[in-house]
């Protein structure tokens, strides 16, 4: 049931980093003495391009996995929630968040549709992206940049760039009024090819997720 | 030609009025116009739910032959563009959407409203449960829902409440919209127009098939559509497109024959006079009398009017060769005069029947009869030349030996006879009583309609139950009872659930226990206090939940006059919970109905509660109907023998009312033998062979009334039967094909009058001349 008249969103996978972290995306990928070369340059300020050169370093990762911590914060509750999991991404547009513990559940966001499986209560539901325009920028937000898609993730958000290829930072803004109302922003930190944080600001509260390669 | 003028001018004249009238007469579709009054509580429910009940309104799209993803996306599409017609009241394809608006005002009521409001769900170790399951979903991706409303509701009083609406649904959601297996994403609509209103149902199905088609579906994608209203504007095309066919092959046929008969093709204007302005005095009279003119009566009316192509071929066939034709009319119009007062004697009693459409059936028949004779005697004669038409012979051999038939008188009596016997012995002809045999509806489309219920869960409704009270709680409580009678039948699988208004709406009395039972303020806090213990909630977190538990207890009830604002709680309560003169009724409606004895048993026990089994209902209208139509039909007949017997004698009458009533007899006794089961149409194509077999019998008897000696009397004899023969093969002709089509009015009415007039000719040259003929 849709409530509210708006769909309500899922909780964007929001990934943070782990001290050894490789993180999601850039486990192991198969570097070409080109972009070996383009690693190495030093990185000027060029924003955009730099922004270019990294969704193409993205886009190149076919596959991936890598674990999740997840902490949340909610203003309702004397310390965060903590849950852990696997996160699974296959281009062009599979990427799953498996919930393991302390509940189980999957996510799983491929194409257009959205399965959302949760064992212990025995459901399973199938939803259409198309049909939820205010789950569909949260999903994007970490599925375009996983995909290196920068055309998807910039119909979906104001996305700023700052940092060095090595160590980058974007913070993406919706650009959906009704998607802002439930959250502001969200940050991703990487390197590399490599996604290592995901920060999910929301009206109050927030999510961060580090995540680490198991590859 | 120019003697022919005056008969074109006419023609045109008439052709002219048509279109004309047709703009001032009101037509309407409203079958129940032919139902009877209802006597009883459970007819006058069954009556009303076939006029305006919500199941009659009901369209159901199935879109297949694509991948789940794009029928998703033409779904959607289809939806928005269909809601955005204004045609529906209701259109859905998943679950549905609640608007702010709604969710508030149901929220602030949960838990009058929520059946999850009980004194166990506010004990210590419920609300433990209840805590933890707060925390799991803030873990889960379901944490802005439950971040929004588990704080505020920790019990879940209002997801209950909503899932509770959604319980029942039998269909899978895939892509955010309704799928069943194949895959087929299904779609729910609710016409605002009345089920019965064909026009408008037209106009709904083509608004689906549009935005179908709008919504650019890819190859191999197909729409099916079903519905009791689209069923009838279906069913109304595909009458009308046999209708087509059949007349225009008729019309090829009955020219060419009349052609043949007259040498001329103008013998097809001068029948035309008649008939155009009997049926255009028709029109006129019934829409000034009633207002209205009923497409059924319409339709039916035409049939009836069939007789008067009879008219003019009697006129122009019948004159001897040194009259004028207005001589003719004036000798042969004690006949037609008498035959047209004793048909419209038979069709008096339908004025008098009380059911509106058979009035105006009858005085549709009676006003086109009169009319088209008058337009006969008065009206031909002027616009012909006086010798009329030439008649060519009939063959030699044919007249002679059906000029012997009254020899043989005694053979066919007895012949008749054995017929009624057999007849009688085999109990008679059967009657349908089912009315899904006179659907005009075919079977395929009936078995998908089926399928497609069952797919989407809507209701196919054989049983409904009913409680009246002299207001709304009093129904909403009466609902209450009846269900809570009925949950033992539920658990125990005798039926599959039941739907009902209280389900969505409680009664003020029930909403009131229920906040009785809520704990208060103090008690609450401090079970809520105990419970946190161990619990990362901070202490403050539950306090919209303490202040509106609090709220609650004091809330005047939700009633129905409060739903403005719940469009969605409106449409599921509209209906099953009604104002209706007098009080209100609530609707009960048991889905899969497997033990009908328990249902019955337990339902008798339960004080005012109605069972109305839909179809042993219908039928019991059905058959009410059809015997309500024969005993007007033989109070017709004893004053058409009555007539008959004033203008022709007691033996004349009698004569022509056994050639008459013979013909009936043998066409019921064919119908039996080929395995049909009477319907109200073959009754109605009946009171038409009635009409023509009267005729003949008349016209052929008339050779002895005006019997002149010898050769000439020989001669009249053989010009009667052949203007008789004529209008038989006319008849044939035009109704004869309609025998061969699949819809059942048509084919009824065609088998019927094709036996019928064979039959009513033969007789008529058998029993109905004088002696005097013979010689």
């Amino acid at each position: 049931m849709k409530v509210g008249g708006r769909e309500l969103p899922p909780n964007p996978p929001s990934f943070p980093v782990t001290k050894e972290g490789r993180g999601f995306g850039g486990g192991s990928p198969p570097l070409t003495f080109c972009r070996r070369i383009l690693l190495a340059l030093p990185l000027a300020a060029q924003g955009p391009d730099l922004l270019r050169e990294l969704m193409a370093a993205l886009a190149a990762v076919r596959e991936s996995r890598a674990t999740f911590t997840e902490e949340r914060e909610i203003p309702e509750l004397d310390r965060p929630l903590t849950s852990r999991g696997v996160l699974a991404w296959r281009a062009p547009d599979r990427m799953e968040k498996h919930t393991i513990e302390p509940v189980e559940e999957r996510f799983l966001a491929e194409g257009d549709s959205l399965v959302l499986e949760h064992p212990a209560r025995g459901s399973r539901e199938v939803l259409a992206l198309d049909a939820m325009p205010e789950i569909r920028p949260v999903v994007e937000a970490i599925r375009a940049t996983l995909a290196g898609d920068l055309a998807t993730l910039r119909e979906h958000h104001e996305v700023a760039f700052s940092g060095s290829r090595a160590r980058w930072r974007m913070v993406l803004t919706p650009r959906s009024v009704r998607v802002r109302a439930a959250v502001q922003r969200i940050i991703l930190e990487g390197e590399g090819a490599a996604i290592l944080v995901m920060e999910t600001q929301m009206r109050d509260g927030r999510a961060r997720m580090a995540i680490s390669s198991t590859r | 030609m120019r003697r022919f003028a005056a008969l074109f001018a006419a023609l045109a004249v008439l052709a002219l009025a048509f279109p004309l009238l047709l703009r001032q007469v009101e037509l309407r579709g409203d079958i129940a116009d032919f139902l009877p009054t209802p006597k009883t509580e459970e007819a006058a429910f069954l009556l009303r739910e076939l006029r305006s009940g919500a199941a009659t309104t009901l369209l159901i799209a199935g879109i297949e032959g694509a991948a789940a993803p794009d029928l998703a996306r033409i779904s959607r599409a289809m939806a928005a563009r269909v809601e955005a017609s204004g045609l529906f009241a209701l259109v859905a394809n998943g679950a549905p959407r609640m608007e702010d608006g709604e969710a508030a005002l149901l929220f602030a009521h949960r838990y009058a409203l929520s059946p999850a409001t009980t004194p166990e769900a506010f004990t210590e170790d419920s609300l433990r449960r209840s805590l933890e399951a707060v925390l799991d979903g803030l873990r889960s991706s379901a944490a802005p829902l439950v971040r929004r409303y588990g704080f505020a509701d920790p019990t879940g009083a209002f997801l209950a409440l909503v899932r509770g609406w959604t319980a029942d649904a039998h269909v899978a959601t895939e892509h955010g919209v309704w799928m069943a297996e194949g895959p087929r994403a299904l779609l729910l609509a609710q016409s605002r127009a009345a089920g019965l209103d064909t026009g408008a149902q037209a106009a709904a199905a083509a608004a689906f098939r549009a935005a179908f088609a709008e919504a650019s579906p890819p190859a191999g994608a197909r729409l099916l559509l079903s519905g009791p209203g689209v069923f009838a504007a279906e069913a109304a095309a595909a009458v009308r497109a046999d209708v087509k066919l059949v007349s225009m092959l008729s019309s090829v046929l009955v020219g060419a024959f009349l052609i043949w008969r007259y040498r001329s093709p103008l013998m097809l204007a001068v029948v035309a006079v008649p008939l155009s302005a009997g049926t255009l005095a028709a029109l006129a009279v019934v829409d000034a009398v009633f207002g209205h003119v009923h497409g059924a009566a319409l339709g039916f009316g035409m049939t009836m009017l069939g007789v008067v192509d009879d008219y003019p071929i009697l006129l122009i066939t019948g004159r001897a060769s040194e009259e004028t034709l207005r001589e003719a009319a004036r000798r042969i119009w004690p006949t037609l005069r008498l035959a047209v007062a004793a048909a419209v004697a038979g069709l008096t009693p339908m004025l008098a029947s009380g059911f509106p459409g058979l009035a105006q059936l009858g005085l549709f028949a009676a006003t086109g009869l009169i009319v088209a004779a008058l337009a006969t005697r008065y009206l031909l004669p002027a616009l012909l030349p006086a010798e009329g038409l030439p008649v060519r012979p009939l063959p030699e051999r044919l007249a002679h030996v059906l000029l012997r038939l009254p020899a043989r008188r005694r053979a066919v009596i007895v012949l008749i006879a054995a017929v009624a016997a057999a007849l009688a012995m085999a109990g008679g002809p059967r009657t349908e009583r089912d009315l899904a045999a006179l659907s005009p509806v075919p079977e395929a489309v009936r078995d998908l309609d089926e399928k497609l219920r069952h797919q989407v869960g809507a209701p196919d409704v054989r049983v409904a139950l009913s409680v009246r009270a002299a207001d709304a709680e009093g129904a909403l409580r009466g609902a209450e009872r009846a269900a809570e009678a009925l949950a033992p039948l539920v658990a125990a699988g005798a039926i599959g659930g039941l739907d009902h208004p209280a389900r969505y709406l409680p009664s003020a009395a029930t909403q009131h226990a229920r906040l009785a039972a809520l704990p208060d303020a103090a008690s609450l806090a401090a079970r809520l206090e105990a419970v946190r213990e161990g619990l990362p909630f901070r202490a403050t977190a539950f306090a919209p939940f303490l202040e509106q538990v609090g709220q609650a207890r004091s809330q005047p009830p939700l009633t129905p006059a409060d739903l403005a604002a719940a469009p969605l709680l409106s449409a599921r309560l509209t209906p099953l919970l009604r104002a209706e003169e007098g009080g209100w009724r609530a609707v009960l409606l048991p889905a899969e109905i497997h033990d009908m004895a328990a249902l019955r048993a337990t339902a008798a026990a339960v004080p005012g509660l109605l069972v109305v089994d839909i179809k042993a209902e219908t039928e019991a209208l059905l058959a009410e109907a059809t015997g309500a139509a024969l005993r007007w039909a033989s109070v017709g007949g004893v004053l058409v023998l009555v007539l008959l017997g004033a203008g022709r004698g007691l033996a004349g009458g009698l004569r022509i009312a056994a050639a008459l009533g013979g013909a009936l007899l043998l066409t019921f006794a064919v119908l039996a033998a080929l395995g049909e089961r009477i319907s109200v149409f073959h009754l109605t194509a009946a009171l038409l062979l009635a009409g023509v077999g009267m005729d003949y019998a008349l016209f052929l008897a008339n050779t002895r009334a005006t019997a002149r000696p010898g050769k000439e009397s020989a001669e009249e004899a053989a010009r009667a039967l052949g203007s008789v023969i004529t209008c038989m093969v006319t008849t044939l002709l035009t109704f004869g094909l309609l025998a061969l089509c699949r819809t059942p009015v048509l084919h009824a009415t065609g088998l019927t009058v094709t036996v019928g007039v064979a039959a009513a000719f033969l007789l008529a040259c058998a029993l109905a001349p004088g002696r005097g003929a013979q010689g």
